[in-house]
């Protein structure tokens, strides 16, 4: 994780989760279309119940280490009116 | 559920979050990982406007402060068989895969302890879909935040 920390900051803001989650996100439409190929069986339903319920925990995991940097960082600065004015502006556009 | 997709919705997100943020920080001295995460999931509920279960789920539970969160992990927990109350019919013991597929989505996805499979799946592929959108937007918040110190 680390390693791809350091390359972020040359490339575009969320392209570290982005890759994730389209990873992810081709790996659970992959199994959908195999589950519509084949017959329908309690194989693949259960592979695609676990993919969502493991897609759904690491997004939670991602959430929670956001949260954590989020936090340290609101942490480490003192909240200085005109930075919060400065950002607000940013995300209204 | 294409609303989680859109730019608008993600803006609207992500200022009111930071407006929770900003308040919160004039109240406390200090924001914990754990507040800022059930801030982020509150917003994200109320950006939901109440139309689906998991949302209401969120704003209708209490806020805890600390070592809370850990507690519905426990029901993951199998408990030694013999621990069990003993069960007649042995072979019902371990129930279908799907099944249990099933009563582990539904321990994920707040508020939907008890619905049916369909109305489950439909639940899911919203949360899902507001949980993509709520990392955009923190990563969008952090990154910022960071420009803005450095």
């Amino acid at each position: 994780m680390s390693g791809r920390r350091s390359r972020s900051k040359q490339s575009s803001v969320s392209s570290i989760t982005d890759n994730q989650i389209t990873d992810l996100v081709s790996k659970l439409q992959h199994l959908i279309l195999e589950l519509r190929r084949r017959r329908f069986d309690k194989v693949s339903t259960s592979k695609v119940l676990q993919e969502t319920c493991n897609y759904i925990r690491s997004l939670h995991r991602e959430v929670e280490d956001l949260s954590d940097r989020l936090s340290q960082l609101l942490a480490s600065t003192d909240g200085g009116s005109d930075q919060a004015a400065i950002i607000r502006s940013l995300l209204m556009q | 559920m294409k609303r989680w997709t859109t730019k608008r919705e993600h803006q609207i997100y992500s200022s009111k979050l930071f407006q929770a943020l900003c308040r919160s920080r004039r109240t406390s001295s200090s924001t914990s990982a754990k507040e800022l995460h059930q801030t982020a999931d509150r917003v994200l509920a109320i950006t939901a406007k109440g139309t689906t279960r998991w949302s209401r789920a969120i704003l209708a539970a209490p806020l805890t402060a600390g070592t809370n969160m850990k507690k519905h992990k426990k029901a993951k927990v199998t408990v030694h068989t013999r621990l069990r109350k003993p069960v007649v019919n042995r072979e019902k013991r371990k129930l279908p895969v799907v099944e249990r597929k099933l009563r582990a989505l539904r321990r994920l996805v707040p508020g939907c302890r008890k619905l049916s499979c369909n109305n489950l799946l439909e639940e899911t592929s919203d949360y899902i879909a507001a949980l993509e959108m709520q990392v955009r937007a923190l990563t969008a918040i952090t990154e910022f935040l960071s420009r803005g110190l450095l």
